[in-house]
């Protein structure tokens, strides 16, 4: 098989995992996530893994690739708008995020959305397409206004990661969210969120890497044939070669 | 992989060399830390109930910043792997000295002034702080010798090939 019919096998894969950790997020067990522990599991399904898989299987490239004309027209139209550009920096980024977080989790959010079932649904999308934000963000391959470099989306990264393991430990330590259960289910449910969050975290943080290195070997492959071709000309006219040729390879959108 | 490269453009990288070592140096402190005193020992706890909210945010991002330290120090080795201009003694040096920072910074800050956990409980700490805590001032120590050293050979690896 083809390196490109592999690339759409994965996306497939991955659509199919983030569309599965939606529907486990929307029926039971989870949906009527009573306990808190549940609770834990189903936000990290909904809020890290889902956007995760769904900003690898590259939806608004294939929207663009296979949309009527006018739709098309709309769709790149709104990626070139101000909102868009807005929402893919840094700052919107981490307050929608990390922001939604906390104020769900340490205010008595948490306990309203269990009385008001559209609260709890507004929450919900919140939630996802927060993450999905994020996600794009840091991994995402569709076209972005302005891409941030390798540096930045490890710098988010880190703020997003940290910010995520304190509001667990300070869940675990202050018994939050207020009404949200038993200490053992809330400490239990803390714990999984930790845990399961650095999992997804360490998978964002291989997936930006990844990239990186993947675009640093195609400038470096395409230096090196051009001082490939420099050194053929120079012998072809017979001129000497000079000790130092060209300039030292790129180091391009250096991560550390 | 890159046999056309003219030899000049593989000046070892010496700076870069270190920075890559220290990332991993610190990733594998964390990792140390994590597994072996957190998981199978189960001498360090989750949360020490003496736990301050400063402590939390320490700890929070320290632990973050841990393994994301060891995936960008491992992609940076093979990055330099694949330009061939590592410089095997730096990386030590710097997997040395970014080891001992992180244990120090982990036994003097995070178990002592912000009493975040102990290292194990219902023992006499002294013995084990100082084992922690020395280990650590050794690490520093011998990054700092291969520091020193590095300078008169900084010949990167792949030169020989």
């Amino acid at each position: 098989m083809t390196g490109r019919r592999w690339r759409q096998l994965g996306r497939i894969a991955a659509a199919t995992l983030g569309l599965g950790c939606l529907l486990a997020t929307l029926t039971p067990p989870l949906a009527d996530a009573m306990t808190f522990d549940r609770h834990a599991v189903r936000h990290l399904l909904l809020a890290m893994v889902a956007p995760l898989a769904f900003a690898l299987s590259t939806p608004i490239t294939f929207a663009l690739r296979t949309l009527p004309h006018r739709l098309r027209r709309i769709l790149l139209a709104l990626l070139r708008s101000r909102l868009a550009r807005a929402l893919s920096t840094a700052p919107v980024v981490l307050a929608l995020d990390v922001g939604g977080m906390y104020a769900f989790y340490l205010t008595p959010l948490y306990s309203a959305t269990h009385e008001r079932p559209w609260l709890n649904a507004l929450v919900d999308a919140h939630m996802f397409l927060a993450g999905c934000l994020l996600s794009w963000y840091l991994v995402g391959r569709d076209p972005m206004p302005s891409p941030p470099s390798t540096r930045t989306r490890l710098i988010v990264l880190l703020l997003a990661a940290g910010s995520h393991d304190l509001l667990a430990k300070l869940m675990y330590a202050q018994h939050l969210p207020a009404h949200g259960g038993s200490t053992e289910q809330l400490q239990l449910g803390a714990q999984i969120m930790f845990y399961g969050g650095d999992v997804v975290e360490v998978a964002l943080a291989v997936l930006v890497l990844a990239n990186w290195y993947a675009r640093t070997g195609r400038q470096l492959r395409q230096t090196e044939r051009q001082h490939q071709r420099q050194a053929e000309r120079r012998a072809r006219t017979g001129e000497a070669t000079p000790r130092r040729l060209g300039s030292p390879l790129p180091q391009p959108d250096d991560p550390g | 992989m890159a046999e056309s490269v003219p030899d000049s453009s593989r000046r070892p990288a010496v700076a870069r060399s270190l920075t890559t070592g220290v990332l991993i140096g610190i990733g594998v402190a964390a990792f140390i830390d994590e597994t072996v005193f957190h998981q199978l020992l189960h001498w360090h706890h989750f949360y020490d109930k003496s736990t301050e909210t400063a402590g939390l945010v320490s700890d929070g991002f320290f632990h973050a910043g841990g393994w994301l330290s060891v995936v960008v120090g491992l992609f940076m080795l093979a990055d330099l792997q694949r330009r061939g201009t590592t410089v095997i003694k730096r990386v030590w040096a710097g997997g040395f000295l970014g080891w001992g920072g992180f244990q120090l910074y982990d036994g003097l800050i995070q178990h002592k002034v912000f009493e975040l956990h102990q290292i194990r409980y219902h023992v006499d700490l002294l013995g084990y702080d100082l084992a922690w805590n020395l280990s650590a001032g050794l690490g520093i120590l011998l990054g700092l010798l291969l520091l020193r050293g590095g300078a008169r050979s900084g010949r990167a690896r792949s030169h020989r090939s």
